[in-house]
């Protein structure tokens, strides 16, 4: 199936990031906690580039939490109407309508917690005696998000809308008709 | 089409930006009686104690008005709406015509009868604008026995003498309730507030209410005479009870009120064309089933959208909202959602204490959970206040929820979670889901 689905190209992957429609892709399944290591390869990676770029509001915008053997990605959903935008208070917080990123300008930001107790993905923490809500910008000025880049398992990719819905679709299909699925896929090459 | 927005804060601007969404040239006009562009209102707590200031307090960006193209009428107060003629009248008798009008006038103070008050003195006044902040910062250097009473224990009392004390004056809390925010924490977390505060210089007089205040021949508060009979030395005296709807000026306009305006699903007040948002109106209140006057941030933004779109033509409709707040106490942080202090026998509370720095508590009416108070440990607070909005049935996560492990949640019921509302990503792989229905897939 997932060899299929690399051959058959029914979107441009190009053209899609080249309109900044990328997101993050969550694959919950195959994270395992970096299990064995002293850090977290995806946390790691966002701290050391947050800090290149916000200077001080350098703490991850990702996290990895754990349930008994099963771990998940948090991370910021980009939410078009995001309640976080809603909530905050001093205007720190806002959608940039061109890269269609949620943006956060840190030296607005007081600390008033409203954005964490609005998330409804818990995608914003408080860290530390901190006062600044730190949240992921989608990397939006590198060409791989770091997180994604430091992933050695699988459990995030990088990829356009359209690609996104596409994949979606696969997946709600595999899911609702199973092994049943057959697609004589050899019919739609040249 | 002309649109008249009369309010330059939250709900008011977010209703500009939703109009500007849809129709890019409608004439769009922000009347308010404040001077200043929108400044971040909550915030003046901050400013006092240097958190924001001049230059970071302002809402929006500086080029926002010409960006999107709003005129804004600053410093103009509305004294009346016609609405039989389609206009809103200003104090300098000059008249402005609305195709559709937005009303988001906000709260005004409350100030209930205390001998003494008066507002006009620099020591004196309430603590809900920029102007009172700066009032406050002039009074505070004024002060000489650096001794400030403040009247009501809720939010905006708790934040401004947070305010008055980064200013390096005394503070007493009157608060006639049993505890500090009295509304929304209950004995435990209530008591835990209070220490934080007195520890670090805030006094609070609970049970208690300033019944007169004396002043000096200036007119400026020397001391304050309290119910239980102590006189206490006050220099400023802030009178913080609470808000009341600012609906004043619309006396004879034809607009239903009561206590604040009423609306329709859409944000339509009973007169056509005429909308009303943020912390005036009754909406909705979706945990105790009835209108309610809700007075937060969150929701006046959503309410303006809501009221904008509509404004501008495209049918959207708001499903009511729910009390929430979030407040950090000298780096302690409390978040309360919903019900905290049920009075209903059949729901059931659950509680989670270690010492004084962290203090969960559930409230549950069956298996919903209906509310809920995290002290010192926030983490995944957003996560609680998006269940208890839809809903969902959750007493078999109440151990985990207690213990702090919210994320727990998530983990085992993504999917359900991630269907929380209308335009929100859905993001993740299904392979190892629980289970699936056509029915809550969109």
């Amino acid at each position: 199936m997932k060899k299929n689905m690399e051959s058959i190209k029914l979107t441009n992957l190009e053209e899609d990031l080249k309109k900044n429609q990328i997101e993050i892709m969550l694959y919950p399944s195959k994270c395992d906690g970096c299990e064995g290591q002293e850090y977290k390869s995806c946390v790691k990676a966002c701290e050391t580039h947050m800090k290149e770029k916000y200077g001080k509001y350098s703490t991850a915008r990702i996290n990895i939490k754990s349930k008994g053997n099963k771990f998940f990605p948090i991370l910021c959903h980009n939410c078009d109407e995001a309640p976080c935008v809603d909530a905050c208070m001093p205007g720190a917080r806002y959608r940039d309508i061109e890269n269609g990123w949620t943006l956060t300008n840190y030296k607005k930001c007081v600390g008033c917690w409203m954005c964490v107790m609005v998330c409804p993905f818990g995608a914003i923490e408080r860290i530390g005696e901190d006062h600044y809500a730190s949240k992921c910008d989608g990397c939006i000025d590198e060409n791989t998000p770091k997180c994604v880049e430091a992933c050695k398992k699988g459990a995030l990719k990088r990829i356009g809308i359209k690609n996104y819905a596409y994949e979606r679709r696969l997946m709600v299909a595999n899911k609702l008709y199973g092994p049943r699925l057959t697609i004589n896929y050899d019919k739609y090459k040249k | 089409m002309k649109y008249v927005i009369i309010g330059n804060s939250y709900s008011g601007l977010s209703c500009a930006d939703a109009i500007r969404r849809f129709d890019k040239t409608g004439e769009i006009t922000i009347i308010s009686d404040e001077p200043y562009k929108a400044y971040a209102r909550p915030l003046i707590s901050y400013y006092l104690e240097g958190k924001t200031t001049d230059e970071t307090i302002w809402y929006k960006d500086d080029d926002y008005y010409e960006k999107n193209n709003y005129k804004t009428l600053l410093g103009k107060k509305v004294i009346s709406v016609d609405t039989a003629g389609k206009k809103v009248v200003l104090d300098d008798n000059t008249s402005i015509e609305y195709d559709k009008l937005f009303i988001g006038p906000g709260g005004a103070p409350f100030v209930p009868p205390i001998e003494g008050f008066n507002p006009d003195s620099p020591m004196m006044g309430t603590f809900t604008k920029y102007d009172d902040a700066k009032k406050m910062e002039r009074g505070a250097k004024l002060a000489k026995h650096k001794e400030a009473i403040v009247i009501g224990g809720g939010l905006i009392g708790l934040k401004a003498s947070e305010g008055l004390r980064a200013l390096d004056m005394h503070v007493t809390i009157a608060e006639l309730l049993p505890r500090v925010l009295g509304l929304a924490l209950d004995e435990i977390s209530g008591n835990i507030t209070a220490k934080k505060l007195n520890e670090n210089g805030i006094d609070t007089a609970t049970n208690d209410t300033v019944v007169k205040i004396n002043i000096d021949e200036a007119g400026n508060p020397k001391s304050v005479i309290m119910k239980s009979g102590r006189e206490l030395v006050a220099d400023i005296v802030i009178v913080a009870i609470g808000v009341r709807p600012n609906v004043g000026f619309l006396e004879g306009s034809g607009i239903t009120i009561d206590r604040g305006i009423i609306v329709d699903k859409t944000m339509m007040t009973n007169i056509k064309d005429v909308y009303a948002g943020g912390d005036a109106i009754v909406s909705y209140d979706i945990l105790n089933k009835k209108p309610n006057i809700i007075a937060i941030v969150p929701l006046a933004c959503e309410q303006g959208r809501v009221a904008g779109t509509n404004m501008a033509g495209i049918h959207r409709e708001y499903y009511g909202g729910m009390g929430l707040n979030s407040v950090e106490i000298y780096g302690l942080p409390i978040v309360t959602i919903g019900l905290t202090n049920p009075n209903d026998p059949s729901q059931t509370v659950f509680i989670h204490q270690e010492g004084e720095t962290i203090y969960r508590k559930l409230v549950y009416d069956g298996e919903v959970l209906v509310g809920a108070i995290l002290l010192g440990d926030i983490a995944g607070s957003g996560i609680l206040s998006a269940i208890i909005r839809q809903g969902v049935k959750c007493l078999k996560y109440k151990d985990e929820f207690l213990k702090g492990n919210i994320y727990s949640f998530v983990i085992d019921s993504e999917f359900e979670v991630y269907n929380i509302n209308e335009g929100y990503a859905i993001r993740g792989d299904f392979e190892d889901l629980p289970q699936f229905s056509r029915s809550n897939w969109r």
